[in-house]
């Protein structure tokens, strides 16, 4: 039982011996109701299965029964609304307990009873309401992200409790002479303050005192350093102030500032974390798909259908045309035509004679055939690519690393800084010396290192996420916003991946809408990228063209070579390449495109032109980057007259055809060694490792799911312009970040001083840095605003 | 001013009991997806 093949089926005539795609009735109350965009045919029966049914479904005893949860994706959402008609289509199904869908991430979370219903039946519950459900990658890994959420709001509403609460109990403080609060009630104050900041201390500061604890095993000083010192040290002599007003540790309570501190902190650390776990979710959406079922072949010779996770090595599989190869294997009794455009980008089919090996992962395109399955899973090539993706993009520089080389020995200063100080004023002034040590300590903000930054990036990354282009690594702003030069891919980046009719050629007599009807017609069950391109034509009435309905009795496609026909009853056409035509003598000069040849039994009837058509935006965009003073260079596998006629058409300044990936990659690598930052936009998997080699890198969201995956931004629209407003994009980011680092300098050369000789009390040293939280943080949001 | 000898004391009780609520809030999942109340206006019921 197949997927959902693409070739569009018509009612007049099939094609090859695939079964129908079921036919699901609707329901009546559903015409009705607003309906999602897909038309879900998939058979979700491998969602029972239940290997697979453990990637996303938890169980549980819930009132003696065993209930089952969930978590899966939906697909075909546009709006927040979707989540209403998916919600309601499940709902009403038996068995169904609770059924949400979080808009935003586009999750399911659905608990259901096993005894009443099926995962599967929940699916085409689903598919009638127009959406597909697909189990999540990962999904597990929800409970841990709800947990970990759940940690964030807990520890900012308490900070936040309390340092309203404590604020209050200060403000008399702030506001009335010294001995105007009679003594009792001053110490009731501070008592009062001190139970409340209990919470904050024991609830809120644990992730600041992990933090330090971690740096200080490995003998270094990190941020959290001084902000935990910071906290301890107010705290205990706050407490000691408050429970032993003469003793040696002074009068003064700081309360307030602690807890203020603590909050705002708190509240960058929330922000960040749902900035984090928005791009995650939209992410979540590249990488599902329907677990693969395949056709296995039993000891009796039957096939039976089975979960791809079942697959052992030496299985013999059949896999249909549209299907992916499920593990690396060799093919027995049939050659193949296979798409690889998972490893190189491109869809010229390939052929595979029978004992040559295909690559797990690459479509099989022409009918049914066997493969002797030799490895699987991680030892399949497709796994060594993401495994050698991963290791090459761990290499790239990290902004965190040149933070705390710089915080480091400057966080050593200030401790040291706060000790000398304290230790110098404590002869001179027990109380105030105190008071001096905590003031240095809380004046120098961390805030500019550790929230400036992230923050700056953080809302760049959500400006472009509602442009349509989500950015997986903070990091690569600071790298895109150095580059020099950008590198295109040429199919599938500059290109559409599809391709396109341009031209009919026609025998004396004939009239191009009779033959392209008649090649549309005989295409329409392949799915050879030509054969597409002609169906596509044929349909969107191409030249302003009516065609006459055509009557094709049978097709027979020849693997590489083109498709048979019987048509109008008794005449026979050849659609496919010049030798399968036989076409000769009237066969053009080779050019560059792509050309298809249709004869009847007359010979040469027509010949289709096709070609590989420019993205809309191509020009504009490599426009605006030379305007923006960035080289642009096309790199390509494809032949250099291909190669050449597009670089010409877009206007790059630079040329490379005929590279393999490895060459593709040295290629790079001397742009680097020159001193070159160098962006990368690409679509293909073979393109993995150079999207990671590079400085910065882009996938287009028609790309291979896995350069997508592992690409720094990702452009979902596939509009080329968007590389050109991420640069700009991330050029105002550096900047808004060197504006922050300079006031955080000037900041803290002012302050420290200031603190260091005394003149500075603990309330304003609280003051000063939440002004400077805020100013950092107002300036970074600036970045929100469409530039 | 000896109702403040009360006031203090309870508003700290109060808090306490505030940040116990808000526990419980958490814990049963009323705030796991803030979202949503957004989107309730966008449904049909």
């Amino acid at each position: 039982m197949n997927q959902a093949t693409t070739a569009p089926l018509q009612g007049r005539h099939r094609v090859g011996a695939e079964a129908e795609p079921e036919v699901l009735a609707l329901d009546a109350t559903f015409s009705e109701r607003p309906r999602g965009p897909l038309t879900v045919t998939d058979n979700f029966a491998v969602l029972d299965d239940p290997i697979e049914q453990r990637e996303f479904t938890q169980f549980a005893e819930i009132d003696g029964r065993r209930m089952a949860q969930s978590v899966l994706m939906v697909q075909g959402m546009f709006c927040a609304a979707c989540a209403d008609t998916v919600e309601d289509a499940l709902c009403h199904l038996p068995g169904v307990v609770k059924a949400e869908v979080h808009a935003a991430t586009r999750r399911l979370t659905v608990q259901w009873d096993p005894a009443l219903t099926r995962a599967s039946a929940l699916a085409q519950a689903v598919g009638r309401a127009g959406y597909r459900l697909l189990p999540l990658h990962e999904a597990l890994s929800i409970t841990q992200r709800i947990a970990e959420s759940r940690k964030v709001l807990w520890r900012l509403f308490v900070a936040g409790i309390c340092m309203m609460q404590v604020m209050m109990y200060a403000w008399p403080a702030y506001i009335t002479e010294p001995g105007d609060i009679p003594p009792d009630i001053e110490h009731l104050l501070r008592w009062a303050s001190w139970v409340l900041s209990l919470p904050v201390l024991l609830f809120a500061s644990g992730s600041f005192f992990s933090g330090a604890w971690r740096d200080l095993k490995q003998g270094r000083v990190g941020m959290d350093t001084p902000v935990s010192i910071g906290i301890l040290v107010t705290f205990v002599a706050s407490s000691l102030a408050t429970f032993d007003p003469n003793g040696p540790w002074g009068h003064e309570v700081w309360y307030d500032s602690l807890t203020m501190f603590v909050f705002f902190l708190m509240g960058g650390r929330y922000l960040e974390f749902k900035a984090r776990d928005r791009t995650a979710g939209a992410l979540d959406n590249l990488m599902n798909r329907l677990p693969e079922v395949c056709d296995r072949r039993r000891s009796d010779g039957q096939f039976e259908p089975v979960s791809v996770r079942r697959l052992e090595v030496g299985d013999v599989v059949r896999v249909q045309a549209g299907q992916a190869f499920p593990g690396d294997g060799v093919l027995i009794q049939m050659n193949a035509t296979v798409d690889e455009a998972l490893l190189t980008g491109e869809s010229h089919p390939v052929i595979r004679q029978v004992g040559e090996s295909v690559v797990a992962g690459s479509y099989n395109l022409a009918g049914p055939v066997e493969v002797r399955v030799d490895k699987l899973g991680k030892d399949t090539r497709f796994a060594q690519i993401v495994s050698l993706m991963e290791k090459a993009s761990t290499e790239k520089p990290r902004l965190a690393v040149l933070a705390d080389r710089i915080a480091g020995p400057f966080l050593s200063l200030v401790l040291l800084g706060a000790v000398v100080s304290g230790v110098y004023w404590w002869q001179i002034d027990h109380d105030r010396a105190l008071a001096v040590a905590v003031a240095v300590l809380i004046v120098t903000c961390p805030c500019a290192l550790s929230l400036a930054t992230p923050a700056a990036m953080l809302a760049s990354a959500g400006s472009l996420a509602r442009r349509g282009v989500l950015v997986r690594r903070l990091q690569a702003f600071e790298n895109l916003a150095n580059v020099h030069t950008v590198v295109f891919d040429k199919t599938g980046t500059l290109t559409h991946d599809k391709l396109q009719l341009v031209a009919i050629h026609v025998r004396e007599g004939a009239s191009q809408a009779d033959v392209l009807a008649l090649g549309g017609a005989l295409a329409s069950g392949s799915l050879h990228p030509a054969s597409k391109a002609l169906v596509a034509a044929s349909q969107e009435g191409w030249g302003g063209l009516t065609l006459p309905p055509v009557d094709v009795v049978s097709t027979t496609e020849t693997v590489g070579q083109g498709l048979a026909a019987l048509v109008n009853g008794s005449d026979r056409l050849w659609l496919g390449s010049a030798t399968f035509c036989g076409v000769s003598g009237e066969a053009l000069a080779r050019g560059e495109s792509p050309r298809v040849h249709l004869a009847d039994e007359k010979g040469w009837l027509a010949t289709f032109e096709l070609e590989e058509s420019l993205r809309g935006d191509a020009v504009e965009a490599v426009m605006a980057l030379k305007a923006a003073g960035v080289t642009t260079w096309l790199l390509s596998g494809d032949l250099p007259q291909a190669a050449h006629r597009v670089a010409s058409l877009v206007g790059v300044d630079h040329v490379v055809s005929g590279a393999t990936p490895e060459q593709k990659l040295q290629q790079i690598a001397r742009l680097q060694e020159q001193g070159f930052k160098v962006a990368m936009v690409g679509d293909g998997v073979n393109d993995g490792p150079v999207l990671a080699r590079s400085d910065a890198s882009f996938a287009l969201g028609t790309a291979a799911p896995l350069a997508q995956a592992n690409s720094d931004f990702v452009i979902q629209g596939g509009r080329l312009k968007d590389v050109v407003s991420a640069l700009g994009q991330a050029r105002s980011t550096m900047r808004v970040v060197h504006q922050n680092l300079a006031w955080a300098a000037a900041y803290n050369a002012v302050s420290v001083p200031l603190a260091l000789l005394g003149y500075m009390p603990p309330w304003a040293a609280g003051l000063g840095m939440a002004i400077s939280s805020f100013w950092v943080i107002g300036n970074a949001l600036r970045l929100n605003r469409v530039l | 001013m000896e109702i403040l000898y009360l006031l203090i004391p309870l508003s700290v009780v109060v808090v306490l009991g505030i940040i116990v609520i808000f526990w419980w809030a958490l814990q049963s999942g009323q705030l796991d997806n803030i979202e949503r109340e957004g989107e309730r206006i966008l449904r049909a019921d």
